[in-house]
């Protein structure tokens, strides 16, 4: 018995060690990236072969949008003689990641999030805009200030194909002929009306939190609206790039103004558990019940996607939009906050995807897939009668006409905070486990050093 | 070296028996031994670097590799690569002086396999130890920072009770029941037990995150005033209280409670089964001469069939402790550790995957690994004691 434990020991022993020289080592932080074309002096020389006629896009549209985007790409093939073959994958961010590490990168590539981007950008792996498309002509009938979230040390890597616009109010036709205004001037006077609507005995705001695992979202976009509203855009870029902390006064003051919306008795639907239990999709459903249990939903563009369907049927006429108005006070702006689809160029010689790139940023595109319902485009020179409905139409013109532009804060935050503890700590707020002090402290001591 | 083989088994065998080497290696015996020995271990070594080399390939070079070859490929040459290593392996050891070959054979033929367990078991065990004290890319060494960053964390702590709870609770819980459906089954007819054990065993057949969405419609919560969908709600509604967020439910981490009776409800077929082969294993003498000495039935189950069935219990036990460790479909589905309701295996989750932090991902998994091992210990320690007994 001894013997045997001894040898057994001895044989763990030798095993550890050969399995720790194995192992003794860490990863290189410098290892080199493999190009998969050849030739060319472009910046990014990735993707297929160079001037074939052939560009393949990649990107995470699937289903109805991966129809709209396709009729499009036919369209231009049909056009220029240029053969665009679109792929899709819902786990887009990590399958780009391995693609581009194997060396086998497409020619384009339609980031959803600008986080992705940058970080091929920072790879040298996609080419600076300006290194083939009219950098100013672009910019001039682009939405204002939505560049800036492709931006990395100084030059722009991507140019977005569509937009989302978050910042959009959705109201039952129930709430006009209740006798309130749809032309709102600030959110003081739109508190104002949920007052008077809680005093009538119904709960202005429809809202939901839940998401599964992404519990939390909803509110860190209101928590983004109500900085970007409340100190304008300087500030907010500050804030998402942590050049100010979390925990700064005037986070601290943007979520208790959201506080007078969301933790006043009576005024969300359900209270505090409804909010987080009801669905983001099923939010407003209430609203849509005679009589209505609650009559305003901040949603972004898509929300309509998931109401009933006898509503999105006749959508113009079932409900009403408005842009989720401008805070009183220190900035004076009417900005928008949003989100919206990036491409980005991984083979910077070939004039096909070049080609390509030009006509996917253009104010061209989109004009067949915008009639099918769910595109938007991120140029106010799109030619707005391609929507499908006049609600479509106003909230393009939401964005058109928005000082400013900002995208989505927590895409632009680091994951463990802008998925992570952003979006849990809004779930401990509204809950009220929590102060806003310690949600904010929380969320500051969390960002990555 | 296909048609080597083929050859070996119309060959004498020699009386050591069937897994003496010495008449398998066909043409290649008749060279002088030094030349075999040199022979086969380079061809060890081109073999395991030429497969190893493929692979490298197909992932470097997909464009050149597509799929369906890849597959032909790996099948192929893995299977008869494998088999021409063990040949080579066996022309070495045979090479050797008869004293030593004779001693070494099993062991070489071990080699491999126990290589592999090593390269898929001890080298990512360590490796991920060694993670631990790095960053979060693992680029560089931090020392203890992960260490300190997790212990600082109330929500490791959280998570840690947590894991204790389910710890304490559901590993008995499902001792408990199992032993109880176990005896109460045991008693009735034959068709009828038959059934009662099916549709308890049924849960077992089950995914976790199908069951965490079928536990979601009980515990579903909608405001007052709606429609309730959640079972629960709808009862507690029906007699008139208001509707309650289950899941919500922090005071005596009641939530975690709820998320328990998910795993309970799972794993008490599992064992049911365990036990009741158990109890049907207890010899009808032993319990005849209780009866004659007077003892009644719940003397007779506590002094006769438990200590009989003792070790099954601890297996089942056993089983459910490391399975509760490693808890993590439940929690994720239902809470994704909102509330209180965090387990370690879902923290860790959330470090790798959602915050890409593999350093301190790591360091949790460590802490995980070390708080599993007395129990593995001891589960060793007890198999090798009923080993003995039998």
């Amino acid at each position: 018995m001894r013997t045997r434990t001894k040898r057994l020991l001895a044989g763990i022993s030798i095993g550890l060690v050969i399995v720790l020289f194995g192992t003794g080592c860490l990863r290189d932080p410098n290892a080199s990236n493999r190009n998969g074309g050849g030739g060319g002096e472009a910046i990014a020389d990735g993707g297929t072969t160079d001037g074939d006629k052939q560009v393949e896009i990649f990107g995470s549209f699937s289903g109805a949008e991966q129809e709209g985007l396709e009729k499009e790409l036919k369209a231009f093939q049909e056009r220029t003689g240029i053969t665009v073959s679109y792929t899709g994958s819902s786990d887009f961010a990590t399958i780009i990641k391995t693609r581009v590490q194997g060396g086998d990168m497409p020619d384009i590539a339609l980031f959803p999030q600008p986080g992705g981007l940058l970080e091929m950008a920072q790879l040298k792996q996609v080419a600076p805009i300006d290194t083939f498309l009219d950098y100013d002509a672009i910019d001039r009938t682009l939405v204002p200030g939505f560049l800036e979230s492709a931006r990395l040390n100084g030059r722009v890597y991507g140019a977005p194909v569509r937009m989302a616009v978050k910042s959009v109010v959705w109201m039952p036709k129930a709430y006009e002929e209740a006798g309130y205004s749809t032309e709102v001037e600030s959110i003081q006077e739109l508190e104002q009306i949920s007052d008077r609507n809680r005093d009538s005995g119904t709960a202005p705001w429809c809202i939901g939190f839940n998401a599964d695992q992404s519990t939390g979202w909803v509110g860190t976009d209101w928590i983004e609206e109500y900085m970007l509203r409340m100190w304008g855009p300087d500030v907010y870029d500050d804030w998402t790039s942590h050049r100010i902390p979390f925990n700064d006064e005037k986070v601290q003051q943007a979520f208790d103004a959201f506080g007078k919306i969301i933790k006043t008795e009576g005024n969300v639907f359900g209270g505090s558990d409804g909010v987080i239990n009801t669905p983001f999709g099923d939010a407003m459903n209430p609203a849509f019940q005679d009589p209505p249990k609650c009559l305003l939903h901040r949603q972004a563009n898509f929300a309509y996607s998931f109401y009933p369907k006898e509503i999105q049927e006749d959508l113009d006429n079932k409900v009403d939009v408005m842009k989720l108005p401008r805070y009183e006070g220190e900035y004076s702006g009417s900005p928008v906050l949003g989100g919206g689809d990036l491409a980005g160029l991984f083979n910077g010689n070939d004039p096909d995807a070049i080609e390509v790139m030009k006509f996917l940023t253009s104010d061209q595109f989109g004009q067949l897939w915008a009639a099918d319902g769910g595109y938007l485009s991120p140029h106010k020179t799109f030619d707005q009668s391609k929507y499908p409905d006049e609600t479509t139409r106003k909230i393009a013109d939401m964005a058109a006409d928005a000082d400013v532009f900002r995208f989505d804060g927590s895409d632009l935050m680091p994951k463990a905070v802008g998925s992570g503890t952003f979006w849990t700590g809004m779930v401990d707020w509204v809950r009220g486990n929590k102060s806003t002090k310690e949600v904010t402290d929380e969320i500051e001591a969390s960002w990555p050093k | 070296m296909a048609e080597v083989t083929a050859d070996a088994p119309e060959e004498q065998r020699s009386p050591a028996g069937p897994q003496s080497p010495s008449e398998h290696t066909g043409g290649l015996r008749r060279l002088p031994k030094v030349a075999r020995l040199v022979i086969s271990v380079l061809a060890i070594w081109a073999l395991i670097a030429g497969i190893g080399t493929m692979f490298q390939a197909f992932a470097y070079y997909p464009q050149y590799f597509p799929k369906l070859l890849q597959g032909v490929l790996a099948v192929v040459l893995g299977v008869l690569g494998a088999a021409a290593v063990f040949y080579f392996i066996n022309l070495f050891v045979e090479s050797l002086p008869d004293r030593v070959s004779g001693r070494i054979l099993p062991y070489a033929f071990l080699l491999p396999g126990v290589g592999l367990i090593g390269l898929m078991l001890l080298y990512p065990t360590v490796q991920t130890i060694n993670y631990s004290f790095a960053n979060a890319d693992s680029t560089a060494y931090v020392g203890l920072e992960n260490y300190a960053t997790i212990f600082g964390n109330p929500n490791f702590w959280s998570a840690m009770i947590n894991n204790l709870l389910w710890l304490l609770i559901v590993p008995a819980a499902v001792v408990f029941f199992g032993t109880l459906v176990a005896v109460l089954a045991d008693r009735l007819p034959g068709s009828a037990e038959n059934v009662t054990k099916s549709l308890i065993f049924l849960p077992m057949a089950i995914s976790f995150v199908g069951a965490a969405t079928i536990w979601g419609a009980i515990y579903a919560y909608e405001p007052s005033g709606q429609a309730q969908t959640g079972i629960l709600n709808a009862i507690v509604t029906g007699f008139g209280g208001e509707p309650v967020s289950w899941l919500s439910q922090t005071q005596l981490r009641l939530n975690n409670l709820l998320l328990m009776v998910i795993l309970i409800w799972l794993q008490v077929g599992f064992g049911m089964v365990l036990l009741s082969s158990a109890i049907k294993g207890v010899p009808e003498d032993t319990l005849e001469a209780g009866r004659i000495d007077g003892a009644n039935e719940f003397q007779i189950f506590t002094r006769i069939v438990i200590p009989q069935i003792r070790g099954t219990m601890v297996t089942v036990f056993v089983t459910l402790v490391i399975l509760v460790l490693k808890v993590f479909d439940i929690v994720y589905v239902m809470t994704n550790g909102r509330d209180n309701t965090d387990v370690i295996a879902n923290l860790f989750f959330r470090e790798i995957f959602a915050n890409s932090q593999s350093g301190v991902a790591s360091a949790i998994v460590v802490v995980l690994l070390i708080a599993v091992t007395p129990v593995l210990i001891y589960q060793v320690r007890t198999f090798r004691k009923e080993e003995a007994m039998r």
